[in-house]
């Protein structure tokens, strides 16, 4: 399980379905990473992330209900994985342990 | 579903993404770009959703969405896995190898057929690749040419394969393309050699230029390359020539001693020359020493730079790279006529080296006839045991849809179902394969004895393994595409509910493949008929002489004693006749033009066969004389001559007899016409041929023995020759045995040929067998409801071999015009042919009929005199 297979958008991805699970699909994440960014965010790159997450086994997918707005066709419904969970956690404590290890001045001198 | 237009979003970027985003993931993907549509055109008003809805769109450019799915992911979960998974890969193998156990009888039948096809195939394929490597081993072979004459007017035109000796130093001298010339004369003047004790009598020995080691790829690996013949007194050698003579000794330098105390030094070693050359030799001589020995004492001034009437020597021109032949074979004319103007009639040729062994002379089409015609032989053979594969497996097929369906209800792809009747179809190759190579291996010896060939199967032979290769993997091909695509195309449901036999077009694909099994199967049965009768006719065709029980031999220096020779021989018991010439009369081999006769045009040549002969020779031989009298043995005889019939027809002779007639330079008279007789091959037509009286030529003796007591006067030959020639070995043969050896290789042709076509319609009969036993079984249960209606045996061995015997019968209708053409061609070949008779073919086609309806009625009266109780039972 290298740390190089979660690219950057990736992880961000991710821990959106995360977030929204179990009603995570590509259009809610788009729009969840849109607001929190500020960024443009298109469904596909997100639909395309999904995909290489599923394929690597981070993520499930099963098709969910169909809506009018969706001109009645059925969304597909992504979860993390226990690996996929595990992935996350791993990536979370790398980081609050680098966090952890930066000098408070240093933070001080960024704000 | 949505009645404001400004709702929906632009239709065509839609129209484009269900165009190209793959179909599993179009409805998600639209899905979410409608949704998010919706939402913008909420938050954010119409326009501003338009203009990102573009964005959007091209976002899903990428390959991931538009890359289609393969069968295999389809299904989702329930995926197969991958066509070349290991665990798959076991699986084809254990099915295909279940599935030629369980049907132990066809897989057998399958192996045997293909086993013996591509074994026969192998073994033909590399007597064909053998005969068509011939001359093309040397590098320069492109540009090597042998030089022949065209020689006569009109009818009596003739190519001759040997030339003059100068026009070889002219030609390179005087013609730029003519990079060199090499000359190569039999040596007849030195045969026997001696070193220390050993005596060797050399039978194949040549004079030749010293470029002949440069020009063909016969490099001297001993000996300086540069001078291989330092003087007149050297000798090149192969180098089991020089075993033969020193062992293991250094050959270089060492002395032979030969005929009248010559003397030749060892001056270089070639290596053997291979099998597949035109051109063979043990000894080479330097020409310079012929010329010597002809030349020097001549006092009619001809020196080796001016003899144009000489025609003894082959000559190889090495043209320069893309050098026109058509213009040079102008330019040497040109310089022969300089040299020799009456010779108007003559012209150059160049035949090139690679077409000498398989093309006539004239470049005709020689023995490349047989060679294309083995070739044939040899592809029939394997595509009629291919066709006896895809025959029964495809008509087996019926019994296996039912398999094939399972396996795809429970998710087989097609592709994987392909593969695996690929595999069984490899599997059974592959054991089909070995056995044939074995057989090839056991085989080869004695198909060497039979076709006359050294064929080795060395591993480190890389043509005969390509020729055995492509010759595997083609069948291969060839017989398991078909099955393969067949059986994996059965639709599951239909297949389950048994409609798959009654499609037509099996059926009748199976038909035409056995039409042309038989088809090919009566070409060979006529084509063998043909070439037996041919060969018969050729060796029992009056020869115009009697060649019965007489042998001969050389004399030597038995040659001035001979009266005393004869005189002891005739008195032995068993010895009905002696008599001497100068010539083999079964295959005389000296031809000349140098004659002229009363009403002889200027310009015009008759090449003619002249021969020594004593005055009981015609006697002797049975010959006739049309008209006119014999040779008397009287002085005045050593200006007489005896024509042929053919020379007189050749000269235009109207009263031969008492016209004058010049041979070189005797001029006489014309005192006899003997019957033509053969004295050449079949092949060839009766050539004029010429006898003249001159005692002191005639240097063999002929014995005529009654049969009987052969052995004792060749006896009592050997003990005068040892008088006379001690220390020379006594060689003599049978006249019989010469004649015979003139259709060594038809013979062994027709062999070859007769052994082919056995082959190809046991094969044929073979895949039959399967395929009736195969219908038998498949109307068991017909044939019972028949017997217990009341049919009668007759009439179930009549229905079930109708079919077989009606395309046996097409077979031969197709067959027949086509082996009677295709034999027509090759008798073209022989100048006396048999005529092709109705009831050669008739013969063949009952024949192949006669075998069909064998094979087919075996298994159909085992299927009549089954008890309808057991086969009604047993389904």
């Amino acid at each position: 399980m290298r740390r190089s297979d979660l690219g950057e958008f990736e992880e961000v991805v991710l821990l959106a379905v995360a977030v929204l699970s179990p009603k995570a699909y590509s259009v809610v994440i788009a729009e969840v990473l849109e607001q929190e960014t500020g960024q443009l965010v298109s469904t596909g790159a997100v639909h395309a992330a999904l995909q290489r997450l599923e394929q690597k086994g981070y993520l499930s997918s099963h098709l969910g209900e169909a809506t009018p707005e969706r001109g009645g066709r059925r969304k597909r419904l992504f979860t993390v994985t226990p690996l996929g969970g595990r992935i996350l956690s791993e990536v979370q404590s790398v980081r609050s342990r680098l966090w952890e290890r930066i000098v408070p001045q240093t933070i001080l001198t960024w704000s | 579903m949505e009645p404001n237009p400004g709702k929906t979003p632009p239709r065509w970027p839609d129209k484009l993404l269900s165009w190209l985003v793959a179909p599993h993931l179009r409805e998600e993907v639209l899905g979410d770009l409608h949704e998010r549509y919706h939402r913008r055109l909420l938050r954010q008003g119409e326009a501003r959703a338009r203009q990102t809805y573009w964005r959007e769109v091209l976002a899903y450019m990428r390959p991931s969405f538009i890359r289609r799915q393969t069968t295999g992911q389809q299904a989702g979960l329930f995926s197969s896995p991958h066509l070349l998974n290991p665990d798959m890969l076991r699986n084809y193998f254990k099915t295909a190898w279940r599935s030629l156990l369980n049907n132990k009888f066809y897989s057998l039948i399958n192996i045997t057929g293909l086993t013996v096809g591509l074994a026969v195939g192998i073994l033909i394929l590399l007597w064909v690749q053998d005969e068509l490597s011939f001359d093309r081993f040397h590098r320069q072979a492109t540009s090597i040419y042998r030089l022949e004459n065209r020689v006569g007017t009109g009818t009596s035109q003739q190519i001759w394969t040997t030339t003059v000796a100068p026009i070889a130093s002219f030609a390179k001298r005087e013609v730029p393309d003519v990079k060199d010339a090499v000359r190569l004369v039999y040596n007849n003047s030195y045969t026997l050699f001696t070193y220390r004790n050993k005596s060797i009598q050399e039978q194949r020995s040549h004079f030749t230029d010293p470029a002949f080691f440069s020009v063909f790829d016969f490099p001297l690996i001993q000996g300086d390359p540069a001078n291989p013949f330092p003087d007149d007194q050297s000798v090149v050698m192969t180098q089991t020539t020089a075993k033969r003579y020193f062992g293991a000794e250094n050959p270089i330098g060492k002395v032979l001693r030969s005929t009248n105390k010559t003397y030749f030094t060892v001056t270089g070693v070639i290596r053997d020359i291979p099998k597949n050359s035109s051109i063979t030799g043990d000894l080479f001589l330097p020409v310079s020493r012929l010329f010597n020995d002809m030349y020097t004492t001549r006092k009619d001034g001809k020196t080796k730079d001016n003899d144009f009437s000489q025609f003894m020597y082959d000559t190889y021109l090495l043209l320069q790279p893309g050098a026109a032949v058509a213009g040079l074979t102008d330019k040497l004319r040109t310089i022969h006529l300089r040299n020799k103007p009456d010779d108007t009639d003559l012209t150059y040729l160049l035949l090139p080296l690679p077409d000498m062994h398989l093309y006539r002379a004239d470049g005709g089409s020689g023995s490349i006839e047989t060679v294309r015609m083995f070739g044939i032989v040899a592809l029939l053979i394997l595509v009629i045991a291919c066709i006896n594969y895809v025959n029964l497996s495809t008509a087996r097929s019926m019994l296996r849809s039912k398999e094939v369906s399972m396996r795809k209800i429970v998710g087989a792809a097609r592709t994987q179902l392909f593969l695996q009747f690929l595999i069984e179809t490899a599997l059974l190759f592959v054991i089909a394969a070995g056995l044939a190579v074995g057989l090839v291996l056991a085989l080869t010896p004695a198909y060497n004895q039979l076709s006359g060939k050294d064929l080795r199967l060395s591993l480190g032979n890389v043509s005969i393994w390509l020729v055995i290769g492509l010759t595997i993997a083609g069948t291969l091909a060839l017989s398991s595409l078909y099955p393969a695509i067949l059986l994996s195309s059965f639709e599951p449901l239909k297949a389950l509910k048994g409609k798959v036999s009654s499609r037509l077009s099996e059926a009748s694909f199976r038909k035409v493949l056995v039409v042309v099994q038989f088809a090919v199967s009566v070409m060979l049965i006529a084509g063998t008929f043909i070439i037996g009768h041919q060969l018969k006719y050729i060796r029992s065709k009056e020869l115009g002489y009697d060649k019965s029980h007489v042998f001969g031999f050389f004399m030597r220096d038995m040659r001035t004693h001979y009266e005393a020779v004869k005189a002891e021989l005739l008195g032995q018991p068993g010895v009905s006749g002696v008599t001497r010439a100068s010539d083999n009369i079964v295959q005389i081999n000296y031809q000349t033009g140098d004659n002229a006769w009363d009403g002889k045009q200027t310009g015009e040549t008759m090449m003619m066969r002249p021969v020594a002969i004593d005055k009981d020779f015609i006697p002797f031989f049975n010959m006739k004389l049309q008209a006119g009298s014999n040779f008397t043995g009287a002085v005045a005889d050593s200006l007489h001559f005896i024509l042929n019939e053919t020379a007189v027809k050749a000269a235009r002779l109207q009263n031969p007899i008492g016209k004058r007639f010049r041979l070189w330079t005797h001029t006489g008279t014309i005192i006899g016409v003997v019957k033509d007789f053969h004295f050449a091959s079949m092949k060839q037509k009766i050539e004029p041929a010429v006898f003249y009286y001159a005692p002191d030529q005639m240097g063999t003796i002929y014995v005529k023995t009654t049969g009987k007591n052969a052995d004792q006067v060749i006896a009592s030959a050997q003990r005068s020759w040892k008088q006379y020639n001690s220390g020379y070995p006594f060689e003599f043969s049978f006249l019989d045995d010469v004649f015979d050896n003139l259709y060594k290789s038809e013979q062994q042709t027709g062999l070859l040929f007769t052994l082919f076509s056995s082959i190809a319609i046991l094969i044929s009969c073979l895949g039959l067998f399967g395929l009736a036993a195969y219908t038998a079984q498949v109307r068991t249960r017909e044939i019972g409801v028949r017997k217990v209606l009341g049919a009668s045996i007759s009439s179930v061995i009549q229905l079930l071999a109708k079919d077989f015997i009606k395309l046996v019968l097409i077979a031969i209708v197709i067959a027949i015009p086509v082996a009677w053409w295709t034999m027509n061609q090759w008798l073209q070949a022989f100048a006396y042919r048999i005529d092709l008779a109705w009831w050669m073919f008739g013969l063949a086609g009952l024949l192949a009929l006669g075998v069909a309806l064998l094979t087919v009625s075996f298994q159909s009266i085992k299927a009549a005199l089954m008890d309808p109780v057991k086969s009604l039972r047993s389904e």
